[in-house]
């Protein structure tokens, strides 16, 4: 009896615990982004001080000689794009077409992306470098938006496939009953049902891009062709004598992408349990 | 003659008609192997043509200029025999095997707390997720200004628990490591909760019903059953958060940058330093193949693991 009492009650620490430091930081970050760095020096957990919003403003257009949020958002939401058509196109078609051939082809299909997801990025990094080089590309955030759509493509294809196995027959052939082609049955009848699965993957997709800095950090040189991801290490270095503006910065990264999780937590959920991760 | 003649008549049709399926069943095989091909031909340009490019510099030399120059095996041996890289391994491991623990530990405790339905388990399930879709960068940047000393929250909330308030942990060699652990812990908790929440969802309700029957305390429940079932998701995750987290970049650079010394640089950092700071790219190729093939033979073997007890337990 009391060590069942016992177990309950640690329990119910972890699981406040856990909350409280999950919560706290979100929570801190934007209370310390009104603040100036005299009341963050003097009141570290942000209770206390004079509001300043002023630092959303410092934030936005980044600190002397550099690019700042307003530039670096506009650049990751850049790469975003052109990685979501590339992974979401052909993906997609990718993930259901194998369906309608033979077990094998599918098998070893497959096989080939889980080996894509087995190369590390450090290996990928150099010739990546070297490449957009050569092409005139480096700092160009569509073309690592491209490159980001690719390497993400293991995942929307597994986890797209691992829904479309399971996609009912009977519409499919009732389809082609009536006279559709493949083409038509894949945009007209199994894309329109399977709003759910794509989402998952489109936000897994937007989760990662967003916090992506490996390649990042290496291929988009210029301070304006900056992600958001990259272009906050930089405020860490600028902004050390202006704190507020560093955390303003933090709360334009994280607020959108805690807003996308929360409104639509459901399908990143079920895009993990598919099978997804970020990347 | 007539039942002759409607017998020709009804194989004619069948056979007609066969002949048409099988030729838009062909017709429907093109389409798909049409379909199906440029996913894999942007994989292999995108990912396998760079990957052997890689390998070939890392038996180049190649300082960011020119052609690089076959040299053989030289970067190889030159990575092994280098204390740099030695100290970086054995960093690296320690680092990620210590994260990976801690973490999928963690997790499994979060799980199993609310996976028999606790009240607000849906609350539970969103907020500590929360932590993992924050971007690295931004959630390290946010961590490292805390631990500074004096002004850190962190430092404030110990400092209000009377444990003191000018902790310098990053700025130690000795200690330096530790927040990083704790950051990548916190901010990858929530992926393996997520997988392990739903491996213990799938155990079915029965067995702990007739295992409480049979006077099981909670604790008995969770060794003697949970942990057993859900044992090939805890490998599995496991190896995922080692090998994530041997090949992490964003929370230790955004922390320490390798630093103080290099006393927290893993082998990404080490590569990335060895590439883009000093321009000896075929040698940091070379650490990347290394590191590759050590973290390929990691996740090979605990698959294995995990696939022979999985057949045993069941």
């Amino acid at each position: 009896m009391i060590t069942s009492t016992l177990a309950r009650g640690a329990r119910q620490i972890l699981m406040l615990g856990w909350t409280l430091l999950a919560l706290v930081p979100f929570a801190l970050i934007i209370l310390l982004a009104f603040r100036n760095n005299t009341d963050i020096y003097r009141y570290p957990l942000g209770v206390g001080g004079t509001y300043h919003p002023e630092n959303f403003v410092t934030a936005w257009s980044g600190p002397v000689g550099s690019a700042g949020m307003g530039t670096f958002l506009a650049n990751s939401i850049f790469a975003f794009i052109a990685a979501l058509i590339v992974n979401v196109v052909l993906g997609s078609v990718a993930a259901y077409f194998v369906t309608r051939l033979p077990q094998r082809v599918t098998t070893i299909y497959l096989g080939i992306f889980v080996a894509g997801t087995v190369v590390p990025f450090v290996l990928l990094l150099v010739p990546y470098y070297r490449l957009l080089n050569s092409l005139q590309m480096l700092s160009n955030p569509w073309a690592l938006g491209v490159l980001y759509g690719v390497l993400a493509l293991p995942t929307t294809v597994l986890v797209l496939n691992a829904y479309f196995v399971d996609f009912p027959r009977e519409l499919v052939e009732a389809a082609y009953i009536d006279g559709l082609g493949d083409l038509a049955v894949f945009m007209r009848v199994v894309i329109p049902l399977s709003k759910g699965a794509i989402t998952a993957v489109s936000l897994l997709l937007a989760i990662w891009v967003w916090s992506e800095t490996q390649l990042a950090i290496v291929l988009l040189q210029d301070s304006g062709s900056q992600t958001a991801a990259v272009g906050i290490l930089g405020f860490q270095g600028q902004f050390t004598t202006n704190l507020g503006a560093l955390f303003a910065g933090l709360t334009i990264i994280a607020i959108p992408v805690v807003a996308l999780y929360l409104v639509f937590h459901r399908y990143i959920t079920k895009g993990i349990a598919l099978g997804g991760v970020f990347r | 003659m007539a039942t002759i003649h409607t017998t020709v008549k009804a194989t004619t049709t069948t056979r007609s008609g066969a002949f048409q399926r099988r030729r838009s069943m062909t017709s429907s095989r093109i389409v798909a192997w049409c379909a199906i091909a440029p996913a894999a031909i942007a994989l292999i340009l995108v990912v396998g043509y760079p990957a052997l490019d890689g390998l070939r510099l890392s038996f180049s030399s190649w300082v960011g200029l020119g052609e690089p120059e076959w040299i053989g095996f030289d970067n190889y041996v030159q990575a092994i025999g280098s204390s740099e890289m030695r100290t970086s391994l054995l960093l690296t491991m320690a680092y990620a095997v210590g994260s990976a623990v801690i973490m999928v530990a963690l997790a499994t405790l979060l799980a199993a707390a609310i996976s028999g339905g606790a009240r607000g388990s849906a609350f539970y399930r969103v907020v500590w997720f929360l932590p993992g879709v924050a971007p690295a960068t931004a959630v390290a940047v946010f961590w490292s200004a805390s631990f500074q000393p004096g002004t850190g929250s962190v430092n404030a909330v110990l400092g209000a628990l009377g444990l003191g308030n000018d902790h310098a942990w990053l700025a130690s060699q000795q200690t330096a490591i530790y927040p990083v652990i704790g950051v990548t812990v916190w901010s990858g908790a929530g992926f393996a909760f997520l997988l392990l929440l739903g491996a213990m969802e799938q155990i079915p309700v029965s067995v702990f019903e007739a295992a409480s029957i049979d006077g099981a305390s909670s604790a008995r429940k969770f060794f003697s059953i949970t942990l057993p079932l859900v044992r090939p998701v805890l490998v599995i995750c496991l190896m995922l958060e080692i090998i994530w987290a041997a090949n992490g970049f964003s929370v230790v650079y955004a922390m320490t940058q390798g630093g103080p010394g290099t006393a927290t640089e893993t082998l990404p950092l080490l590569i990335y330093k060895q590439a883009f700071s000093l321009s000896n790219y075929g040698l940091a190729s070379a650490m990347a193949v290394i590191s590759g093939v050590i973290l390929i033979v990691i996740g090979l073997v605990s698959l294995r693991f995990s696939r022979s007890r999985q057949g045993a337990s069941w």
